[in-house]
């Protein structure tokens, strides 16, 4: 274990390290949120690709696959398509309108402090439900590959990512983030490719094969906290220290600090709540693998989150500004979308494999440390730890990347709508803005790291998607409109979160609607938009005409609101 | 940092909102950019969303072995990587062929005040 503790020193002091470099070019609050539009495209790209890429993209794309199969890789697409969106519909005329976030936005289209006050809200809300999963996803890594207690990795990461934000803000942001991109790149990579012909060496076995998932070889489980499983063929285990035992069909509980030894080719049994499937239904698309109800409405509602909720996440609207003009910002986005295509062809493959080489996660439930575990089981020796030292640096590389950006754009809607803007409250901001998704993260219990990104980009699709769309093309937006709207989108998708968070409802459309609430809310939040927008005509802003030719006529006529 | 402070300051020489409303350029550039833009998000939209209704009613197809364990809707899915890329590829050049110029145009008869 030693090897992967370097590692994750190794990822930190070179992130304080790049962020106390940075932190001497800083000077200015301009310098500190947008690094003064001095970036250039190609260093830009790797920023935004190394923030974009978070735990969910480590860890948790390859442990939903484990888990529910062939429909989690809409998880990447949509993360991808996202960006199309953004660049087609909002990109350009939100550069021009001059503001750094949706709240400003917000005022300059609406001049409303209240639709303003609505937006930082969700922002800061939006911000803490991304920023939990990352904490949690590093106290899971740190405990799977040291056996560190789960509150450690979240506290390292919390207090590295707090500090260098309040010291040096967007401007070691940026090079700290382009470094971590292709840091997590390599992470990523090099390991898949041992692992594939490991996988050669052993004949290939097909992750697909007809059956549910076997223990190919006898595997040791320790548990460390207590799980209830579901056994569906007796199974004859060694308890360490207790002798044999034999599991029959049913569920039981395991106790934490239990050691199973389970024989080799004997059924892996599932965390009660995950389905076993079998390899064919696990690779085929809508098919409900893992126990997933209602596939294809989740399907729908996942797409439609992540293409649409992209836009409004605040750590990647503010990117755009670190472009010099239009034409440098359309090259950026087009190298963001190779840069993330090219990562996340691979999260799928270590999800494959671990279906058949590290199925005892389907018991723990800690699906998301497959791709940590793999080198080990699959490789094993020096050159196994090794690999999972290089794994566990892209996954520290993916907190703090991810978390910093969020960190900086969640300080910054404080800074500017709770306090006022300067350096010394900047710094303040971020100590609140690290302080309480910690907090959250450590009373907390876990839930897959993707899931929960999965929630934070539907209560993104379902309110900012309506405000900046409209607020772009429509000149019919009023404030009443926008506030009631952001108000029905954003409450009842949060709502939705909150409710399948705590696990209140369980089964059949009911959960499935909140587990992948953007279907409806968005609907819901465009019609609200629009409707009260008409039903209060009177109050579309009377410098309308002004404020739509500045977003939409070219920069370079001098109309842009720049700071 | 407050923005109202700053909206009303315009840089100067700068040409006024109603000049460059009128300008036929302008006209130009923003139906050539909505001309885009529409249709082009409208499409790629229906794309995905096709990907996920022939997985769900035409099974048979997407299962079509092609080579080896690789089946249609494994190259359907890889084509939905591609084409996000392809998109934004031609948005760029179109962007770069199309609205530049214009832009381009606009500015230097409003600066030259040729209006």
């Amino acid at each position: 274990m030693p090897y992967a503790v370097v590692a994750v020193i190794l990822v930190t002091l070179g992130t304080v390290g790049i962020g106390i470099y940075g932190l001497r070019l800083a000077r200015t609050t301009s310098d500190f949120l947008v690094a003064s539009r001095s970036v250039s495209p190609v260093w830009n790209a790797s920023a935004i690709s190394g923030e974009y890429l978070s735990a969910a993209s480590f860890l948790g794309v390859a442990g939903l696959v484990l888990a529910y199969g062939a429909d989690m890789l809409w998880y990447p697409v949509g993360f991808v398509a996202g960006y199309l969106v953004l660049l087609l519909m909002v990109a350009a005329p939100l550069r021009r309108s001059g503001a750094y976030t949706v709240p400003d936005f917000a005022e300059i289209r609406l001049g409303s402090p209240g639709v303003r006050r609505l937006a930082s809200v969700l922002v800061v809300a939006i911000g803490w439900l991304y920023l939990v999963p990352q904490l949690q996803g590093a106290g899971l890594t740190l405990r799977t590959v040291t056996g560190a207690p789960a509150w450690a990795g979240a506290v390292l990461v919390a207090v590295v990512v707090t500090v260098n934000v309040a010291g040096g803000g967007m401007r070691s942001a940026t090079f700290v983030q382009a470094f971590q991109y292709w840091l997590k790149l390599t992470a990523i990579t090099v390991p898949a490719i041992f692992l594939v012909l490991a996988w050669q060496a052993d004949g290939r076995p097909d992750p697909a094969a007809a059956t549910p998932p076997v223990f190919r070889a006898a595997t040791t489980v320790h548990l460390d906290a207590g799980v209830r499983v579901d056994v569906a063929e007796p199974v004859q285990v060694q308890v360490r220290g207790r002798g044999p035992l034999l599991l029959t069909t049913g569920r039981h509980d395991l106790a934490a600090g239990t050691t199973l030894v389970f024989p080799a080719g004997s059924a892996v049994p599932h965390l009660h709540g995950l389905t076993a499937t079998n390899g064919t239904t696990w690779a085929r698309p809508l098919s409900g693998a893992g126990g997933l109800e209602h596939p294809l409405y989740a399907t729908y509602a996942l797409a439609l989150a992540t293409f649409l909720g992209t836009m409004g996440l605040p750590h990647v609207l503010i990117r755009f500004y670190t472009n010099p003009d239009g034409r440098s910002a359309r090259r950026t986005t087009l190298a963001v979308l190779a840069l993330l295509g090219a990562f996340y062809l691979l999260p799928a493959l270590y999800g494959a494999l671990g279906r058949l080489y590290t199925p005892q996660l389907l018991l723990t439930g800690r699906t998301d440390a497959v791709v940590l575990a793999l080198p080990g089981t699959l490789i094993g020796g020096v050159g196994g730890h090794l690999l999972e030292a290089l794994l566990v640096a892209g996954a520290f590389a993916a907190f703090l990347s991810t978390s910093s950006g969020l960190l900086v754009s969640t300080a910054g809607v404080l800074v500017q709508d709770v306090l006022r803007g300067s350096v010394r409250d900047f710094r303040r901001a971020a100590v609140v803005a690290g302080a309480v998704p910690l907090g959250v993260a450590l009373l907390a219990t876990g839930r897959p790291v993707g899931q929960v990104v999965g929630l934070a980009f539907a209560v993104a699709a379902s309110s900012f998607c309506p405000l900046l769309v409209l607020g772009i093309w429509w000149r019919g937006l009023t404030p009443p409109g926008a506030a009631a709207g952001l108000m029905a989108g954003g409450g009842l998708s949060a709502a939705a979160v909150l409710l399948t968070l705590t696990g209140t409802v369980r089964h059949g459309w009911p959960a499935a609607l909140l587990a992948q609430p953007a279907a409806w809310t968005v609907p819901v939040a465009f019609a609200v938009m629009v409707g009260v927008s008409l039903a209060t005509r009177r109050r579309i802003p009377l410098d309308v005409g002004r404020t739509m030719l500045a977003l939409h006529a070219p920069e370079e006529l001098g109309l842009t609101t720049r700071r | 940092m407050s923005i109202d402070a700053e909206r009303g300051q315009r840089p100067a020489g700068s040409a006024s909102y109603q000049e460059i409303q009128a300008a036929p350029e302008f006209q130009q550039l923003k139906r050539s950019l909505r001309r885009f833009v529409f249709p082009m998000t409208v499409a790629f939209l229906a794309w995905y969303l096709l990907y996920v209704l022939m997985s769900a009613y035409a099974r048979g197809f997407m299962g079509h072995q092609l080579l080896g364990n690789i089946n249609v809707a494994y190259v359907f899915g890889l084509l939905q990587f591609v084409s996000t890329f392809v998109i934004a590829w031609i948005y760029a050049r179109y962007a770069d062929k199309h609205l530049d110029p214009l832009a381009d145009t606009l500015r230097a008869e409003i600066e030259g005040g040729t209006r």
